[in-house]
């Protein structure tokens, strides 16, 4: 291994050019292999000379030596020149001395035209890939001219033949040499081309692994950091993955809870029903319910619940998002205990001005000059107007609170619109409009709803109806709407709401935006919190009107309304 | 004095000041108590003719009043008018009651109660 990393070391010339590489590296192989056969027959003649006793003459034997000392030495300059210089050089000079070597190597008739002829073929050989393939041709015929040379010196007949046939040789190695060349340039093409290949497919594909790895990274850091605790259950409802959150929420560690089901996750900390709740979820019998609030341990969760999908769309499991609102129910607390005092400290002082007003106006203190009665007439009004914002408002908070409850219980419709006519016949007799209420004979003597919020419902539709007509009439009609409905109809001969109104008038805080309507203004809520309330009776709401043709409110209830347990 | 005494037990100043004027132009004499405690003690000295009775008080809460009144030989002829914001707090004493008065109660409101009750007392 080591030796052969050596040898790979120094015959590897470092060059840019492949072809070049190629044959300098064959150059220092053929140097590398005549250093040796040069010191094996060095070796080789020592050992027979020694052994044998075969004397000569002194010259002859420093002859041998010399020769090989130099072979070696002229080996290895060559190989340097090859190696740090010019590998043309090299291959010329290994050439031309191989020649001339070929020249001296044996008596020159043999060299012509005996055994040693064919040595004059190797330079022609190596030239065609040591050098350039056409360069054989040229030591073709340097191995020709030296060919006759010697016969012509010696007086032989130059051998013409074997001229001849050196050329065939050279033609025969150029040719091959050239298809060789030729081979190895196409070879290196699809090499580079393969390579090529091979490079942009690697940088593919390890864009796509570190795309990858960002994704899941992303993924796993946002699961790590988010917030709300998550657990994914497979199949079987056992944890498979478990964020930090949903650990420290529980107080257990990941591990604790990876593996364990959801009921055994549970026990202990959440209320049996609660438990079986989730259970069911799970099992994706009661996926359509979004979320569930639930006691665990000390703690208030919401849990949210939703399948997981694999690509082909089956159900691989279900991951439940926690959410720590014990805070949020604290303050919801703290909210509405704020609100249930706020209307009664609010409320209080303005029931006693209205008190004292109506003391006065009632000349309990003596008569009041009608300036004086004008002034109280109007404080009660004001402190009127300013109790219902506040009691709409208040109302408004409690809707949205979810605090406004509702009792159902049998009721007396005639006694309702008794109520209700006591109050809004005033109001329509101060403007000097008529006022009707009715109640059709197929209406039951008793129905189930909130009275209470009803007669909320009535008084404002009728307020409003009251306030927006400025002659004609306003009525009020009770009647069947199918077999399961019972209906209220507020209509009025009033200015009516334009279409466009009608889509936002049961918003919060929106009134038709009409300056002729400026003196009437008030919260903005009213309809709003009776849109609401009917809601809350299982009722549905529906206006009918054209400007100028009055309007119709429509509360449309349900005569056997569903009984919800008290909050 | 053969006055008919009424006795408004209310915690609020100005609650208490509007019913005993009302109360006062229908006829009775007036006598406000503001605390529950304060109420236990005079229920055992007089015999009033009409309670009102704000149920949210402070110390002894209007329904604990109530029951003891309603023990109390003494006072089987007094009437009571319970007043509260409430409605359904108000409701679960009907029993127990001669009138709930569902706050916010007005002046003339009470004082119209005050004279139908001076009118259709017995004694």
């Amino acid at each position: 291994m080591l030796i052969s990393a050596v040898l790979q070391r120094w015959l590897e010339i470092p060059t840019t050019d492949p072809e070049d590489a190629r044959r300098r590296k064959l150059l220092s192989i053929l140097l590398l292999g005549l250093l040796g056969v040069v010191v094996v027959m060095l070796i080789g003649a020592t050992v027979v000379i020694a052994l044998t006793g075969v004397t000569g003459s002194e010259l002859e034997i420093a002859l041998l030596y010399g020769t090989g000392v130099v072979a070696i030495i002229g080996i290895i300059i060559i190989f340097l020149i090859n190696r740090y210089y010019s590998g043309t050089i090299a291959s010329i000079v290994f050439l031309l001395l191989f020649t001339l070597l070929a020249v001296f190597s044996d008596e020159p008739s043999q060299v012509i035209a005996g055994r040693s002829v064919f040595i004059f073929v190797i330079p022609t050989l190596m030239a065609s890939v040591l050098l350039r393939p056409w360069t054989s041709f040229l030591f073709a015929g340097l191995s020709s001219l030296l060919s006759i040379g010697i016969a012509l010196s010696i007086n032989y007949v130059p051998n013409l033949p074997i001229i001849l046939a050196f050329f065939i040789v050279a033609l025969v190695s150029w040719l091959s040499a050239r298809s060789l060349e030729q081979a190895l340039r196409e070879l290196r093409i699809v090499n580079y081309e393969l390579d090529q290949r091979v490079a942009q497919r690697t940088k593919d594909l390890s864009e796509a692994l570190w795309r990858e790895q960002i994704e899941s990274g992303r993924n796993q850091a946002i699961l790590k950091s988010i917030a709300d605790g998550v657990i994914v259950f497979d199949n079987q409802k056992r944890a498979i993955v478990a964020n930090p959150s949903i650990a420290q929420l529980l107080g257990r560690s990941e591990a604790e809870i990876l593996n364990s089901d959801i009921r055994t996750l549970m026990r202990d900390d959440v209320a049996d029903a609660d438990r079986d709740l989730a259970d069911r979820a799970l099992t994706g019998a009661e996926l359509t319910k979004p979320g569930m609030k639930f006691r665990w341990g000390a703690k208030m969760l919401s849990v949210s619940f939703a399948a997981v999908r694999n690509p082909g769309g089956g159900i691989m499991g279900n991951v439940m998002v926690f959410r720590d609102f014990t805070r949020e129910a604290e303050l919801d607390r703290m909210k509405s205990t704020l609100l249930s005092m706020s209307s009664h400290e609010l409320r209080t002082p303005l029931n006693a001005i209205l008190g004292y007003s109506d003391m006065l106006l009632e000349s309990v203190y003596g008569p009041l000059t009608p300036k004086q009665r004008g002034t109280v007439e109007r404080m009660m009004a004001n402190t009127k107007r300013m109790l219902g914002l506040i009691n709409n408002l208040l109302d408004q908070a409690q809707i949205e609170a979810g605090r406004l409850t509702i009792h159902l219980a049998p009721f007396s419709p005639q006694d309702l619109l008794k109520e209700v006519e006591s109050v809004a016949s005033i109001l329509a007799t101060n403007k000097k409009l008529t006022f009707a209420c009715e109640i059709e004979p197929e209406v039951p003597t008793t129905l189930v709803s909130d009275a209470q919020r009803l007669g909320q419902i009535l008084l404002n539709l009728t307020g409003n109806a009251v306030k927006f007509t400025k002659q004609g009439s306003v009525s009020v009609r009770m009647y069947l709407a199918d077999k399961t409905h019972w209906a209220l109809a507020v209509k009025d001969t009033g200015m009516g709401i334009p279409r466009d109104a009608q889509s936002y008038i049961f918003e919060a805080f929106r009134q038709v935006d009409d300056p002729s309507t400026r003196d009437t203004m008030g919260s903005g809520l009213g309809l709003s919190i009776v849109k609401q309330l009917v809601h809350l009776l299982q009722g549905e709401i529906h206006l009918e009107s054209e400007v100028g043709q009055g309007s119709t409110f429509t509360v449309v209830l349900p005569l056997a309304p569903v009984q919800e347990e008290a909050k | 004095m053969t006055g008919k005494l009424a006795l408004i037990i209310e915690d609020d100043f100005d609650a208490s000041t509007i019913f005993a004027t009302a109360l006062q132009v229908a006829g009775y004499e007036t006598e406000v108590i503001s605390t529950g405690d304060e109420a236990q003690v005079r229920l055992g000295e007089v015999v009033p003719d009409l309670i009102l009775l704000d149920l949210h008080l402070p110390r002894v809460v209007g329904t604990e009043l109530l029951a003891q009144v309603r023990a109390d030989e003494r006072l089987q002829e007094t009437r009571i008018i319970v007043a509260s914001a409430d409605a359904r707090m108000a409701e679960a004493v009907r029993a127990d009651v001669d009138l709930i008065l569902i706050k916010p109660a007005t002046f003339s409101q009470v004082r119209d109660l005050g004279i139908r009750m001076m009118k259709s007392a017995v004694r």
